[in-house]
């Protein structure tokens, strides 16, 4: 769909989570999952039956005026916000930010809820994985797994969908067990929460690490010119206190 | 904002259905507070300044059609068979009650005359049943002024509708 190629505003939150939303199903699809649309078709009806009730006291209205549809009023009144009363019902404590839900060729389901905080740029999921049959012995488990959006988007707001599949099969054991390549080892670039303030800055620099510490940037892919006083650990060390 | 082109026929018709839903909701509010109130059309805007001092041009009227025995000295809004605009005056004489239905005789507080030539032709009193919309039990002054404005320009309602339209199907905050 549009997400790899459209550029959209990365400081807009709700640019970045429908794109990834809407990435999602895509990414699940090419690996044999099976999209069911039950809980969105169940939306759509009740959305749209309360709409046709109205729809239809307001051609009536317009076409016979009040003196003729005023008896029906008030049924359809009570009939429409029964509706509309189920349908918000159904959207916020059924769907609750349902994005995707749907079953491998084994038959496990797979169910995905995604939100975002308030001023908060990061995707917080809620996986639940029901095994196939849904048997007592095996409940069915539910992760909550997050990551931010910098993960998968580039400053200039394209997404990327490589380290987004990467961080979707690490986390969930069904989607990694479906797709091996992507199930990779969390190296902690881009994720500023658990170690605070990032990856280098966390280490206690002095003279007696220094080794290690350039051991850890050449691993991180940093680009370090070696030679001469730069990265010199007792000066750093001196600095830091 | 994104394409409505690139969207999949569940997404589009979940776009349209939150657009369906504000307008059909404001529609039902209506119809409720008719229900609730016993009036096709429970709140008016003053057209005219035929009623002032009492109401100016632009205020909100709030109507009530349940007290079917209305006084000398009420404000009603009746329509005239055969004349789309509802008019607002005050009641000045009323004849028959109880048994025989009630009939009204109206008159507006800036004008020199009573009502008689605005009610249809070989009409010369309202029927409270059939003509009167209801009673006025309370107003706000000039909120109203904007439906005078879209009323007299009818451009603006459409501008106004299809601005609303599109944002509601092209934002999804």
């Amino acid at each position: 769909m549009s997400s790899a190629t459209t550029k959209i505003a990365v400081h807009s939150l709700a640019d970045l989570k429908n794109t990834t939303d809407d990435a999602l199903p895509n990414y699940l699809h090419s690996l044999k999952f099976r999209q069911l649309h039950t809980k969105t078709d169940i939306r759509l009806l009740l959305g749209y039956s309360a709409v046709l009730i109205a729809g239809v006291l307001f051609y009536f209205d317009w076409k016979f005026g009040w003196s003729v549809t005023k008896p029906y009023t008030l049924p359809a009144v009570v009939a429409y916000f029964l509706l509309n009363g189920c349908f918000t019902v159904w959207v916020f404590w059924v769907e609750k930010g349902l994005v995707y839900e749907g079953e491998n060729g084994q038959g496990e389901k797979i169910s995905i809820r995604s939100h975002t905080n308030k001023h908060d740029p990061t995707y917080h999921l809620i996986v639940t994985i029901t095994p196939s049959p849904p048997s007592t012995s095996q409940k069915s488990t539910t992760l909550n797994i997050s990551s931010p959006f910098t993960k998968w988007f580039t400053a200039d707001g394209y997404f990327t969908a490589k380290p987004f599949q990467q961080f979707l099969a690490s986390s969930v054991p069904l989607i990694g067990a479906a797709d091996p390549n992507n199930d990779v080892e969390e190296i902690g670039r881009g994720s500023g929460q658990n170690q605070q303030g990032g990856g280098i800055q966390g280490f206690n620099v002095s003279g007696n690490n220094a080794l290690e510490i350039l051991e850890q940037l050449k691993r991180a892919g940093a680009n370090v010119t070696v030679g001469g006083q730069p990265v010199g650990g007792g000066q750093a060390g001196r600095r830091r206190k | 904002m994104l394409s409505l082109g690139g969207m999949q026929p569940r997404q589009l018709a979940t776009q349209l259905l939150n657009f369906a839903l504000v307008l059909s909701t404001a529609f039902m509010l209506w119809k409720g507070l008719s229900v609730v109130t016993d009036s096709p059309s429970p709140i008016v805007v003053v057209l005219s300044g035929s009623m002032e001092p009492a109401f100016q041009r632009g205020d909100l009227l709030f109507l009530w059609n349940r007290g079917m025995d209305t006084k000398i000295g009420e404000i009603v809004v009746y329509n005239v068979k055969g004349k789309d605009i509802p008019i607002v005056h005050r009641v000045v004489r009323r004849f028959g009650g109880g048994d025989s239905p009630l009939r009204l005789l109206t008159k507006g507080d800036n004008n020199m005359a009573d009502d008689t030539e605005l009610y249809a032709r070989g009409q010369s009193y309202l029927n409270r049943a059939e003509d009167v919309i209801g009673s006025v039990v309370g107003f706000i002054p000039y909120v109203g002024y904007v439906t005078i404005l879209l009323s007299e320009y009818p451009w603006l309602k459409q501008a106004m509708l299809g601005i609303m339209g599109l944002m509601v199907v092209l934002q999804r905050e």
